[in-house]
């Protein structure tokens, strides 16, 4: 639930071409961390592994529009700066599938990275102090996906002044546009009604993200578990104890 | 998502015009189709340009069967109607932004193979990045091939079935951690063999 697939020309200019200038340079910085033997020896992981996302995000849960993000695993693999380079070509693919705007591939990377990152991280923080797989994993990939469906709800209400305009330029435009309803029948309560209601929207998006962090948490848990039992040299893990 | 591969089929097996037509010019036909979306204030204006992509879908003799996949993001285009206060307007007009932009793009998917689109980003665009890019849509072919055995196996231990919540999570998570070890080992096995024939951070695509 973390990116919602934001679709192109609802988010405001300035707040997409931030997301894209942002993302370009936390990429550049990233990657100029990176040895170069390092990200050519990897790139076939981090393909392999960006592959594996946008598979996982095929597999839909009709009831909730929940899919399977696999970031936080994919973190744990592939290193912090790789995953921003990974979630960045899964963005991009996703978008040429029509899963989420062209535009907003730049805040969409930014918000799926936060994921993929503080996974990564918080999987070692709590390896190093819990030292048992299930937990670590489960409590990193929840934490990460609640922050960064906030950083989501963070990134719409930016839009919240574009979407009052979209809203009120009925008829307004090249071409005139009405709706059978005279502009000055528009009542103050009518008004009150057409304002943005995020409240509503995090009642909407928040129960629905409880049920995807669980999930994910549990999936990316049975992976790991998965992985650890038959090669648990991807994971790297210092001191074995489970 | 499977349904990647079919479309790449139709990008590389029909002839129709749009099929024929440069992937640098489609690029840029795409690149106003976006700016129409941003740009654009009229809902006239937005049926205007969804017409026309709907016209140019149909005249590819793209088949139809593909088209359900422009009205997939619409699921979540819904949310923004919590947002709106049910605004007629503005719901109808967030619908029509993401009908455009999802014509657009599967439009240009099913009439340009895409590594000739890659090679068009890969002018404009940091070559590792480029790669990664190719790796990525690679790398989803390998990975479907694994997951169609896998399939099979998953099926055999019961698949997902709502009455059993926990061995359905327990199954696709190893399916998915089974996909994920056999793509790792196939992309160490990418990587050597394309070492082996000289590979040095940087695809080089027919033309370069």
């Amino acid at each position: 639930m973390s990116h919602i697939h934001l679709p192109d020309g609802v988010l405001p200019v300035w707040l997409w071409v931030l997301g894209f200038v942002v993302a370009i340079v936390v990429g550049a910085i990233l990657l100029r961390l990176t040895k170069k033997e390092e990200l050519t020896k990897r790139l076939p992981l981090l393909g392999m592994m960006a592959a594996a996302m946008v598979l996982g995000a095929a597999i839909e849960i009709i009831p909730i529009a929940y899919h399977v993000n696999l970031t936080v695993i994919s973190g744990i693999l592939l290193g912090p700066s790789l995953i921003f380079l990974a979630t960045f070509v899964v963005n991009v693919i996703l978008a040429l599938f029509g899963h989420g705007g062209m535009t907003v591939i730049g805040l969409n990377t930014l918000t799926l990275s936060i994921e993929g990152i503080l996974g990564c991280i918080l999987f070692r923080l709590f390896w190093k102090v819990l030292k048992r797989l299930t937990p670590a994993t489960f409590l990193a990939t929840f934490i990460a996906l609640l922050f960064s469906t906030f950083a989501m709800i963070g990134v719409v209400s930016l839009g919240t002044s574009h979407y009052k305009e979209l809203i009120h330029q009925e008829g307004k435009g090249v071409f005139e546009f009405h709706l059978s309803k005279e502009k000055d029948d528009f009542h103050a309560g009518e008004r009150a009604k057409s304002e943005i209601n995020l409240k509503r929207f995090m009642a909407i998006v928040l129960p629905l993200g409880f049920i995807g962090w669980v999930l994910e948490g549990v999936i990316t848990t049975l992976i790991a578990r998965y992985i650890h039992r038959l090669r648990p040299d991807l994971l790297h893990l210092e001191k074995e104890t489970l | 998502m499977i349904q990647l591969s079919y479309l790449d089929y139709i990008a590389l097996e029909k002839k129709s015009f749009l099929h024929r037509l440069s992937p640098t010019l489609k690029i840029i036909g795409m690149v106003f189709v976006l700016l129409g979306i941003v740009m654009l204030r009229n809902l006239p204006g937005f049926l205007f340009l969804y017409g026309i992509l709907l016209a140019l879908f149909f005249l590819s003799r793209i088949p139809v069967k593909i088209f359900p996949l422009t009205l997939y993001p619409l699921i979540f285009a819904f949310l923004f109607i919590f947002i709106s206060g049910f605004q007629i307007h503005f719901i109808i007009m967030v619908f029509l932004k993401v009908l455009c932009g999802s014509t657009g793009v599967v439009l240009l998917l099913a009439t340009t193979p895409y590594p000739s689109i890659f090679s068009v980003l890969g002018r404009v665009l940091p070559s590792t990045f480029v790669t990664a890019l190719f790796l990525t849509y690679r790398s989803i072919f390998i990975l479907l091939n694994i997951f169609e055995e896998t399939q099979q196996a998953l099926y055999l231990r019961g698949g997902f079935q709502w009455r059993h919540p926990w061995r359905s999570l327990s199954n696709i998570s190893n399916a998915f951690g089974h996909l994920i070890i056999k793509g790792i080992d196939a992309s160490e096995k990418m990587y050597e063999s394309m070492v082996l024939r000289g590979f040095k951070n940087k695809i080089y695509y027919r033309g370069d």
